[in-house]
């Protein structure tokens, strides 16, 4: 599905500089889906890197692009998981205990150009925000074949997904991946979805299940809400422009655009195209 | 017309070949920029494609990305060997990693994307 383009109420902006924030509240998979795609037509018509944080509710397995729904099927673990297809790729994501970020980037800006850097620009943020804070943090350099199509993305190691060394890991690689990205690349702006893993989902046993951020860091370190805020601000800073914390909501609620974008994310064409 | 290949902004190549027909592929500069291939979705014989809408996609390890069409035209052959051999995109972008062959509607349309010199100013080469 080539996200589709429609007339914009945001097309009166001029282009700010800095990275401009909403704080979404939760919301289904379909709206959340919808509302990152007018995110990224809207930084395409204002020439401004926008980005949206927003949890789930209810809880909703994301599974990637091309991702088989028949392997979502076969999960039993996931039975009667509500489920949406992102528009990007990577492995499925168990939402409900995390923080998710839409960041656009418009094709003018050098973070456009190649795949790797804005992955990079995000990712080194936080974990200097997380080496700040005394956790052992870094980014993926060598990505494992044998993990890169596992079902789950947080099973996954690709380069530069964001991984902690920790006691509580478990996986085959020694440490906890906490935060995974994956970009929708369009002709006029990039579309980057993140998931931070905030605590392990009490709901998920087995190979689903994976601590999150507030598992691992020490409580004199600092809470969740000071880490993301951290990691937001450096991500302003290497921008080199304000960190600019937006009210209200990314989107316009009821919006006509965004309802026919939502009910295009909820059709089964889309859930089961591949 | 001269048969060399012309580029979109998008990085889709377009050559205009003996017989009418016009082939289109992705450029090399594309191909590298996405990283590690994993999946292509193409279109079907006789469907037709817009000149700047998506006609496939592809996806890398970390992005999917939107392949769109150079020039307008119905589709008359489809690479098919491509999605299970990725490969040949990194090895062979302008031979045997063409993607698409289309009947064009209006072959002048050509003319309004990136000769060689222009394209490589484009990408700073």
């Amino acid at each position: 599905m080539a996200l589709s383009r429609h007339s914009s109420p945001y097309s009166d902006e001029s282009q700010k500089s800095g990275l401009r924030v909403w704080r979404d509240p939760s919301a289904a998979g379909g709206l959340n889906m919808a509302a990152d795609e007018a995110l990224a037509r809207r930084s395409e018509e204002t020439n401004s890197v926008l980005m949206r944080l927003y949890g789930w509710q209810p809880h909703t397995v994301s599974l990637g692009c091309f991702q088989k729904i028949a392997d979502f099927s076969k999960a039993d673990v996931l039975a009667h998981w509500p489920v949406v297809r992102r528009p990007s790729g990577g492995g499925a994501i168990i939402h409900g205990t995390d923080i998710t970020y839409g960041l656009a980037v418009p094709s003018s800006h050098n973070w456009s150009t190649r795949t790797e850097d804005l992955y990079s620009a995000v990712h080194s943020a936080l974990v200097q925000e997380l080496k700040n804070r005394d956790l052992k943090a870094r980014m993926v350099e060598v990505a494992k074949k044998e993990q890169e199509q596992n079902f789950y993305c947080f099973n996954r190691r690709a380069f530069g997904d964001l991984v902690v060394e920790h006691p509580l890991a478990s996986s085959a690689s020694g440490d906890c991946k906490i935060l995974g990205s994956a970009q929708r690349r369009l002709s006029g702006v990039v579309l980057q979805h993140g998931t931070l893993l905030l605590n392990r989902n009490p709901q998920i046993q087995g190979e689903g299940s994976h601590p999150g951020l507030g598992d691992l860091i020490k409580s004199e370190a600092g809470s969740v809400n000071d880490v993301i805020e951290g990691w937001l601000q450096r991500l302003a800073d290497q921008l080199g422009g304000e960190f600019i914390q937006e009210t209200g909501l990314s989107y316009i609620k009821d919006n006509k655009d965004i309802m026919t974008r939502t009910n295009r994310y909820e059709t089964a064409a889309w859930l089961n195209r591949r | 017309m001269e048969k060399s290949r012309r580029y979109a902004k998008s990085h889709e190549w377009a050559r205009l070949e003996d017989d009418g027909s016009v082939t289109i592929g992705i450029s090399a500069y594309a191909v590298e920029a996405l990283t590690d291939l994993v999946f292509m979705q193409l279109p079907d014989v006789g469907s037709t494609v817009t000149a700047g809408e998506s006609f496939g996609e592809i996806e890398s390890v970390k992005a999917v990305s939107d392949l769109y069409a150079p020039i307008s035209g119905k589709v008359i052959s489809v690479n098919t060997e491509l999605p299970s051999q990725l490969e040949t995109l990194n090895n062979d972008p302008y031979g045997s990693g063409w993607i698409v062959c289309i009947e064009p509607v209006e072959v002048e349309q050509l003319d309004a994307l990136f000769d060689q010199e222009a394209y490589d100013k484009l990408i700073g080469g």
